[in-house]
């Protein structure tokens, strides 16, 4: 006779996969991001992420423990929010200020919804959104990066050599867009975009380590290349027709693609399967709406960057998407 | 002309589990226990239940036919054994929970072990001393169903269908479930005997085209299979066709898919399109039935998995106890932790070790705690991250996460909008789901619920 049989539903096996795992994946390819921003950004930089990342888990477990819910701080997912959430945020932010955001992204991005998996809005950008509002003075100053080459001519018009902020490549791209000139020279600094060496939020000024994360995830299955490609494509598209139309006062799209935080966007951000709609035809329409929409406020909006925007937008679409987008069996309708 | 055609075919998602196929595949198909009593069910397949035609305290000869319905899709079943009938009462049946059986003890003294029939079978079998009609009512007196586990009335599959003039009759060697493998061995063993079935199944159902689809990971069976049709009298216009390995491949819409790259319609069955498909134990029944006389009675199942000392392919009387044949291969490893009616990825977990073999019973699976931890555990789920894994892989082209959910929520005419009747229950989103929830339980229980609806409400 067997003793103590387990009885449950088909299947009896499963893939070695679970939501942990999914996560981690995330938090192992965002290392060269961090990495590249504590290089170019030094100790503040790293204390900051790390800011974010304890407060994040301290507040699921606090509203675990308030909800008497099981404590759900194993899944990595607090982890994710507070990295991404530092990676956006401008690298001399006071540190009280990157608590207050990482327990509003959590308490009032996630929790409030019902945790993981419930949530509408990208928890991350929900918590930049609510900094932005609250302090727009700290979340719009860039301190140059530690290792600027001196010798590299800046982008900002402060050109004392002791200066600790300056403009991004975006906010002079704003600039060429509004005096109608100016952009060939914001093109010269495609090498500092690719490699970090300008001024800009945390994890956002290094393409290469973002892209290195990115092709990760790809690479392990971990995220779909929908949403990216969407993003990526519909975003060089738009500058591209920019740069057509008058590349003085329109960046090129290679710049474009690499400054501000559309590869953080394209390859952590929306592709938060939580908040992007489920279907294939769903992600498309997602990824080219929040590329689209990013190139909209960038090249014809009032702000410089509009990643954030871009994607709380199209997260309020999702359920929407999620509904015009069923999918119809492989056999097509019954017939009933 | 070509009989060997090598499309790598396939379908839309499916996954692909480990095969373990290791621990049985060489083991050549053996005699299975005596058994001292076995019990009949009376639906063992898809369709009317049977009603009994013997009483208590009767004697029945093994082959004689114990319960029958006159509804067109029923199949009869009969007796496995020489013996008295000992009781008519219910027993743990793996779809309806509980179902009436007979139990026949089985005559001490004589009581042969019945021997396969596939020494009667040869090159020189010719399927046109047969008339199709003739077929056709020995394959329903047989009580032949599909043996690969739907277990449809195969009378009802092989009617002709006069709509359709271009009828193809698809053979499933595909196996595609691990663990299992019964069939193979049937590919390998009963060669002549499956091809005799396969003619015959052409002539009643009329089919112009026969294809044997068998899997890529199978290519011994490939080849055994090729030779004997070049050694065949009219085997050369049935064609062997590799598909890609790959679950659910064996499912009859996705085989269909994968070779003649038809779709059947949702809700709708194979020959509603001029397409039957056959499991290659079913064709081997059909010969045995219409040659032989004999009806189906006995069955390869393949006893597998890490938590069974003995594993191998047996021989057994239709009516055997789970219990007996795990104790004839053995016994239960101190790890086994599942008993599972079926393979890993449709099979039913029991506990009721006195639950007969049927017509439908492939495989008698064994895992282990170990093997449980790896997987999936019930109980350790976590919410649904919306990440359309169960999507992906649907090969129904549905939205898995969406009807389970409903389901979850009670929402059942949410589910009927994600079409949740058109699930085949396969396993894939399960199999798949990073956050282990029991997608697939909860779509069966939707079904479920559905059909009780149903009935409470008169029309």
């Amino acid at each position: 006779m067997i003793e103590n049989l387990t009885v449950t539903p088909a299947p009896h096996i499963g893939k070695a996969i679970s939501t942990r795992r999914l996560m981690t994946d995330v938090v192992i390819s965002l290392v060269p991001a961090v990495a590249a921003a504590g290089y170019y950004f030094r100790a503040p930089a790293l204390i900051l992420i790390a800011t974010c990342v304890i407060s994040a888990m301290a507040t699921e477990w606090i509203c675990n423990r308030f909800r008497q819910k099981p404590v759900s701080a194993g899944d990595f997912s607090a982890v994710v929010t507070g990295i991404i959430l530092a990676l956006s945020l401008p690298p001399n932010l006071p540190i009280w200020t990157a608590v207050i955001g990482s327990v509003f992204a959590i308490a009032i991005g996630k929790m409030v919804f019902g945790g993981l998996g419930a949530n509408i809005f990208n928890p991350a950008m929900i918590g930049r959104a609510f900094l932005t509002a609250c302090f727009g003075m700290l979340m719009t100053t860039w301190a140059v990066p530690a290792t600027i080459n001196a010798a590299m001519p800046k982008i900002s018009q402060d050109t004392s050599p002791d200066a600790i902020t300056q403009a991004t490549p975006l906010a002079w791209s704003k600039q060429a867009v509004k005096t109608k000139s100016g952009a060939e020279m914001v093109n010269q600094q495609l090498r500092a975009c690719f490699t970090g060496e300008r001024g800009g939020c945390l994890g956002e000024t290094s393409a290469i380590a973002l892209l290195v994360g990115g092709v990760f995830l790809l690479a392990r299955g971990t995220i779909n290349f929908i949403i990216p490609a969407g993003v990526l494509l519909s975003a060089a598209v738009f500058a591209a027709l920019g740069y057509l139309i008058n590349p003085q006062s329109y960046v090129s799209p290679l710049l474009h693609l690499t400054s501000g935080g559309i590869l953080l966007c394209a390859f952590f951000i929306a592709t938060d399967p939580v908040t992007a709609p489920l279907t294939t035809t769903g992600r498309w329409i997602f990824g080219i709406g929040v590329g689209s929409m990013i190139m909209l406020i960038r090249m014809v909006g009032e702000y410089p960057e509009g990643v954030m925007y871009a994607v709380l937008l199209m997260n309020a679409l999702t359920p929407l998407i999620d509904r015009f987008c069923r999918l119809i069996p492989t056999g097509g309708r019954p017939n009933v | 002309m070509e009989i060997f055609t090598k499309i790598n075919n396939s379908f839309r998602g499916g996954v692909h589990p480990a095969e373990n196929k290791h621990l049985t595949d060489e083991r050549s198909i053996e005699a299975g226990p005596m058994a001292k009593e076995v019990a009949i069910m009376l639906s063992q397949h898809t369709g009317a239940v049977c009603q009994p035609l013997v009483k208590k305290g009767d004697v029945v000869k093994a082959g004689q036919k114990i319960g029958d319905n006159d509804a067109f899709i029923s199949a009869p079943v009969h007796s496995s054994i020489n013996g008295k009938v000992k009781d008519i009462t219910l027993q743990s049946h793996t779809v309806l929970g509980r179902s009436l059986a007979l139990v026949i003890e089985a005559d001490p003294v004589d009581n042969p072990l019945k021997e396969p029939s596939f020494a009667k079978f040869g090159a020189d079998f010719d399927a046109e001393a047969f008339a199709g009609e003739k077929i056709r009512n020995a394959v329903r007196d047989a009580g032949i169903v599909g043996m690969g586990g739907a277990g449809f009335p195969t009378r009802v599959k092989i009617e002709p269908n006069p709509t359709m003039p271009e009828r193809t009759l698809i053979i499933n060697g595909c196996e595609c479930e691990p663990y299992i493998t019964c069939d193979y061995r049937v590919m390998l063993e009963w060669t002549y005997q499956v091809i005799a079935g396969v003619k015959l199944a052409r002539r009643a159902s009329e089919c112009s085209q026969v294809i044997i689809a068998i899997e890529d990971n199978k290519p011994q069976a490939i080849e055994t299979i090729q030779t004997a049709l070049k050694n065949c009298r009219s085997g050369a216009d049935i064609k062997v066709v590799t598909v890609k390995t790959k679950y659910p491949q064996g499912s009859e819409r996705q085989l269909i898919n994968a070779v003649l790259k038809k779709i059947v319609p949702t809700g709708s069955i194979p020959p509603k399109i001029g397409v039957v498909v056959l499991n290659v134990a079913t064709t081997a029944a059909i010969a045995e039935a219409v040659v032989c006389n004999q009806p189906l009675t006995h069955r390869v199942v393949t006893v597998t998995g890490e938590g069974i000392a003995k594993p191998g392919n047996f021989y057994v009387p239709i009516g055997t106890q789970v219990g007996e044949l795990i104790e004839f291969c053995g016994g239960a490893t101190a790890a086994a932790a599942k008993v599972i009616l079926g393979g890993p990825m449709m099979g039913i977990a029991i506990a009721d070790m006195s639950t007969p073999v049927t017509k439908t019973t492939g495989a008698i699976t064994i895992l282990t705690k170990e093997q449980l931890q790896h997987s999936r555990i019930a109980g350790s789920e976590t919410p649904c991250i919306r990440c359309g894994r169960c999507l992906e892989t649907c090969p129904e082209n549905l939205m898995p996460t969406k009807i389970a959910h409903a389901v979850k929520y009670n929402l059942l005419d949410l589910a009927k909008d994600y079409f949740m009747s058109a699930c085949t229950e396969c396993g894939c989103c399960s199999y798949v789901c990073p956050a282990n929830i029991e997608l697939t339980g909860l779509i069966k229980t939707g079904k479920i619920l559905v059909a009780r609806q149903a009935k409470r409400m008169p029309q």
